[in-house]
């Protein structure tokens, strides 16, 4: 990805284009695509198999729904932020080579406690963001510090802790009435706009602009964000040290890596970014905290399908969490013919095309050698210019 | 007296599918393939079981064969099961994909087109399917008045009596006797832990890993079927509340041995019981600390007591070396 953006050394445009279709990040872009075009496919075969009448306009909603109206582009976005935050988290610590299954959980205490003192402190957004991020880093230090001191593998951790931040967030909550007061039942939040509008994510006019209460600047956030990760990744010593941990921990610290600091503190920034992302979902004003006694929030583990599209590159994750907010929302519209868990379905097979993804490298490559040929001889052939774009 | 009954049959009852599902993780992790996928498989599973078990509600050998009909439930659940776990198995041994990445793949899989199928037979929004009756072991059905039996006799017995218990604890010697003391067993761990050698001594690590994750596919689809019976109040939800990923943690807790697999499932079960029985407020004595709810409190504790156990017990703890290494012949 690194090198497709930057053209600055290439000796012309054809060596550039052929170093373009040559790169990583080409042939995991086009392998993603190709997931995604083969998850549609088989998801369309499905609808079929359930109602064949209207399995055509099913698809038609899936597919353009999303970009219907300004009402909907901007609940896409507001969908994407939060998918992006969590997507980041388990991305993150699949570069340090650790899966993080438990952004659910970092995202719930982040979501509760940034509503938390939003309600009882009345903090303004920008403060209760923070909350958030601190307490996800904190719910994703347990992981990190099991795992480096005890040998406790991250997954077991971070699996019992998801389960104790639900009912924890859920007890804080019952003990602390001025959560629901004035709200009609005990088992929501209460809304922002009527005791701290201050906490409600600022919407610059983008609510007005978009119509739209879901409009805000959540998804610029988690942009910035994305982009910050990214830095950190590629461009610092430390993000250096994580991805040689993830590749091979051994050799990180024979290198003389600090690999259990770098464990913990990998898990601590997955754990802020979950944190993060349950702040913009719930600062936004159009969802509430809900007791559930036995159901994990699945924004957490919607977020592991958006880092492994992305094949984890934190670039990549923000179109990732995009795509996989425009079909959330154009799952709604299939309704009331197709369950929307149907984008689910869809959504599994992209994800189960994508973890062959070194095949589909392969195939792409293998599909590109005449265009790449064509790209070095002169740019005057039309279809190598059409892979650039 | 009673209540110890209840204690220990609860904790049988939750414990079973736990067991199941965390044997079969083992036998997928023994041979090489992490199968993070349980929890998708204990859906399809339990589905394709329910499914079938609702249909033949009504016919007329069924009412007369019951806990025949619940066998052949649980026979279909476990196919079902073995049937998914191919798919994870085919990308990881034939396509030498990312284990993690397909099992996550059968995960969001699962539940969903559960949703969808479910949706599609009974109709629009219907998603849950309630068991019949008759799939419960009652003192009637060995032809006893259950009413001349001492109460915590009942209990113990035929409080939460389904016939995936008796199969859990059947399957859990067979697993052990498979896994200890036959050839079978001792090429598949050899697989788990150093593939290059067994293939150099003919083994057939290919056939091996794809037996380990079809078996673990069957366990997890009868523990699918157990779950629902007994920790759902036999209703299928299209969902098992992370039991999938809780016999995950089961699994390593009992550091990839059945016995001990066995130990942390009743173990977990055991608080969870605990836990549940507080919520029913059947365990009034316990203090409440002055809070409100303290049920979530109580909730918190399986978890919690798991999590301090193995952070004093797993220093020892080692997953079978070549886990999620894709096989290549390549390398020695």
């Amino acid at each position: 990805m690194k090198r497709t953006t930057k053209p600055s050394d290439a000796r012309s445009d054809s060596a550039f284009l052929s170093r373009l279709v040559d790169s990583a990040g080409f042939n995991s872009v086009a392998a993603s695509g190709i997931s995604i075009v083969l998850g549609l496919i088989f998801g369309f075969i499905v609808i079929l198999f359930i109602d064949a009448t209207s399995a055509a306009n099913g698809m038609g909603d899936l597919l353009t729904y999303g970009f219907s109206s300004l009402k909907q582009v901007a609940k896409v976005l507001y969908k994407t932020a939060p998918l992006l935050m969590t997507g980041l988290a388990v991305g993150f610590a699949f570069r340090a080579g650790l899966f993080n299954i438990g952004a659910t959980g970092q995202y719930t205490v982040g979501a509760f406690f940034a509503l938390y003192v939003a309600i009882l402190w009345h903090f303004p957004w920008w403060a209760a963001t923070l909350v958030a991020m601190v307490a996800g880093t904190l719910w994703g230090s347990i992981p990190g510090l099991f795992k480096a001191y005890f040998n406790v593998n991250e997954v077991i951790t971070s699996i019992m802790f998801n389960w104790i931040a639900l009912f924890l967030c859920n007890l804080i909550f019952l003990n602390n009435q001025a959560m629901w007061t004035n709200s009609s039942d005990s088992s929501r939040s209460i809304g922002l706009a009527f005791v701290n509008p201050s906490a409600l994510l600022p919407t610059l006019g983008l609510d007005v602009a978009l119509d739209s209460p879901y409009a805000n600047i959540g998804i610029f956030i988690a942009i910035l964000v994305a982009v910050v990760v990214f830095i950190v990744l590629e461009k610092t010593t430390f993000g250096y040290e994580v991805k040689a941990c993830g590749l091979n921990k051994n050799a990180g610290v024979y290198a003389g890596i600090k690999a259990k600091r770098n464990i913990v503190l990998s898990m601590m920034i997955a754990g802020g970014l979950a944190g993060i992302g349950g702040a913009l979902s719930h600062l936004a004003g159009t969802v509430n905290y809900t007791i559930s006694a036995n159901t994990l929030l699945p924004m957490g583990f919607n977020g592991i399908p958006v880092a492994l599209l992305a094949f984890s590159h934190p670039l990549g994750i923000i179109a990732s969490a995009l795509l996989i907010g425009f079909l959330q929302v154009g799952g709604e519209a299939m309704q009331p013919e197709f369950s929307s868990e149907m984008v689910n379905i869809i959504l599994s097979v992209i994800i189960y095309f994508s973890a062959f993804s070194l095949i589909m490298r392969n195939l792409v490559k293998r599909m590109t050698p005449k265009s790449r040929k064509k790209a070095a001889a002169g740019p005057s052939d039309p279809a190598s210019k059409g892979v650039d774009a | 007296m009673d209540f110890l009954a209840l204690i220990l049959s609860s904790t049988i009852a939750y414990g079973v599918s736990l067991l199941l599902v965390g044997l079969g993780g083992m036998f997928s992790e023994r041979s090489g393939i992490i199968n993070i996928a349980l929890e998708g498989i204990m859906v399809f599973g339990g589905m394709f079981g329910s499914i079938f078990l609702s249909l033949v509600a009504e016919a007329a050998w069924v009412l007369e064969h019951p806990q025949w009909t619940v066998l052949i439930a649980t026979v279909i659940a476990g196919l079902s099961g073995g049937l998914l776990s191919i798919l994870l198995g085919y990308a990881a041994i034939k396509l030498n994909a990312d284990q993690t990445i397909s099992g996550t793949a059968l995960n969001i899989f699962a539940p969903a087109f559960a949703v969808a199928l479910v949706w599609a037979i009974q109709g629009q929004g219907l998603t849950d399917i309630k068991l019949p009756a008759f799939i419960a072991i009652t003192a009637e059905t060995f032809g006893i008045d259950s009413t001349t039996l001492p109460t915590w006799l009942d209990t113990l017995l035929f409080k939460k009596m389904y016939l995936t218990i008796p199969i859990a604890f059947i399957l859990l010697v067979i697993s052990y006797i498979v896994l200890y003391k036959t050839r079978f067993g001792l090429r598949l761990r050899a697989c788990g832990e150093h593939p290059q050698a067994a293939d150099s001594v003919g083994v057939n690590v290919h056939r091996m890993r794809y037996s380990g994750v079809i078996i673990s596919g069957v366990l997890a689809g009868i523990g699918g079927m157990a779950f629902i019976m007994s920790s759902s109040q036999s209703t299928f939800t299209a969902s098992v509340a992370g039991y999938g990923f809780l016999a995950l943690a089961v699994m390593i807790f009992g550091n990839w041995k059945p016995l001990s697999i066995m130990g942390a499932a009743f173990f977990f079960a055991f608080f969870k019981t605990i836990s549940a029985l507080a919520i029913d407020d059947r365990l009034s004595f316990l203090p409440t600390f002055g809070l409100a709810s303290p049920e979530y409190l109580y909730n918190i504790l399986p978890y919690l007591i798991t999590m301090l156990v193995l952070a004093f017990t797993s220093k020892k703890s080692r997953a079978p070396k070549a886990e999620g290494i894709p096989y290549d012949v390549g390398k020695r």
